[in-house]
């Protein structure tokens, strides 16, 4: 768990539109729509920071406990990984 | 994408590449086959040939070749010419063609989208009677090249309506369309648009039990741009384009273009009640802010 947390650039396209970010898997096609935390983490995603930081950093910006928010974003992160659009280190 | 050009300067180059000469056409392309009732798109040439009997060559510069069968109909000639041909010839020249039809005001483009039978073509009939201009019927071209804002080039001068329609609308039927469509051609009310203008506006026609106007916002206006139009397989046919291209194509009109929901009841109550609404928006809201 504590290594760093990598988008996979070469397997997605991305743009904001208004408060959402769309994410598109090149390989499947499907997209993510992201708001509110899940944008807060996919942009805190970003090849320097490991998994016990970005928890650190939602916990304080949305003050809620990390042991509360922590099961909700490991289970994005998960997703993201199994996607394919996130590796580790 | 495209270099950079000019409104006019996309219009004479539309101009330029649909124009037609009448010679037997290819049975093959870039040592492909061609078939009748198959197309294919090789080296920048496009190559339609017909079950009818019909076929079209389009090489760049050098416009569009039409092969006529013995007992050839021009209605269907004038429906292939006007549709996929120049929807293909639209593709490999960098424009992005759209399934709607438009009216203009005040210097810009609203647009209206939605499947076969959603009553696009009704709409830009009854607006015309309101007194705006149809600036397209049925497919819209986009010209992408400025990066800072999408221009929209005027598609042909007349509207395609069914009999329904045309009793809906109370629009004149000038002739029929021909080959089977069950659709007449009518002269728009308020005549056309003849130059190119910006694309302010999209607007998706649903059926609903009353009529609402809803802004469409976030990732919905993602979403919404999925489209099955023939006219989107030609784009993808044409120009090779993988899902990145496709999701930047689709990020620029979702950011670029305002975008709105337009429910209705299909009934004559409903279709009044539609044009009220657009009618306001466009009065209250401007063309630029019909969010």
């Amino acid at each position: 768990m504590t290594k760093v947390l990598t988008k996979r650039a070469d397997r997605f396209s991305e743009t904001t539109i208004d408060d959402e970010v769309v994410v598109m898997n090149l390989d499947s096609g499907d997209f993510f729509s992201l708001v509110d935390s899940a944008r807060a983490i996919w942009e805190l995603i970003d090849g320097k920071r490991d998994h016990a930081t970005i928890m650190t950093i939602l916990s304080e910006r949305f003050g809620t406990p990390a042991d509360e928010i922590g099961g909700e974003v490991d289970r994005f992160i998960a997703e993201l990984e199994a996607a394919g659009l996130v590796g580790r280190g | 994408m495209s270099a950079l050009r000019s409104p006019t300067q996309a219009m004479e180059l539309m101009a330029h590449e649909t124009r037609v000469a009448y010679s037997a056409v290819p049975r093959e392309l870039g040592g492909i086959p061609v078939e009748p009732g198959f197309r294919l798109f090789s080296n920048g040439q496009f190559l339609l040939r017909c079950e009818s009997g019909y076929g079209y060559h389009y090489v760049p510069g050098g416009g569009v070749t039409i092969e006529r069968p013995a007992s050839g109909d021009p209605d269907e000639e004038t429906l292939w010419l006007y549709g996929s041909v120049y929807s293909a010839i639209a593709c490999l020249n960098g424009f992005y063609p759209v399934h709607a039809s438009a009216v203009a005001h005040r210097g810009h483009v609203i647009a209206f989208t939605g499947p076969s039978g959603a009553g696009k073509s009704t709409l830009v009939a009854g607006l015309g009677q309101r007194g705006l201009p149809m600036f397209c019927d049925d497919t819209l071209l986009l010209d992408l090249s400025d990066p800072e804002r999408i221009i929209a080039l005027p598609g042909h001068k007349r509207l395609k309506l069914t009999e329904h329609a045309l009793e809906l609308t109370s629009a004149h039927a000038e002739q029929p369309v021909g080959a089977d469509t069950g659709k007449s051609y009518a002269a728009p009310p308020a005549g056309d648009v003849r130059e190119a203008l910006p694309l302010a506006s999209l607007v998706f026609l649903e059926t609903g039990s009353e009529t609402t106007w809803h802004p469409i916002t976030g990732a919905e206006r993602f979403a919404r741009l999925a489209d099955d139009h023939y006219t989107q397989d030609l784009y993808r046919e044409s120009r090779g384009s993988g899902r990145a291209e496709q999701f930047a194509l689709r990020a620029r009109l979702a950011t670029q273009v305002s975008m709105a929901r337009l429910a209705r009841p299909i009934s004559k109550a409903g279709y009044v009640a539609s044009l009220d609404l657009v009618e306001a928006m466009l009065r209250d809201g401007g063309e630029e802010s019909m969010e």
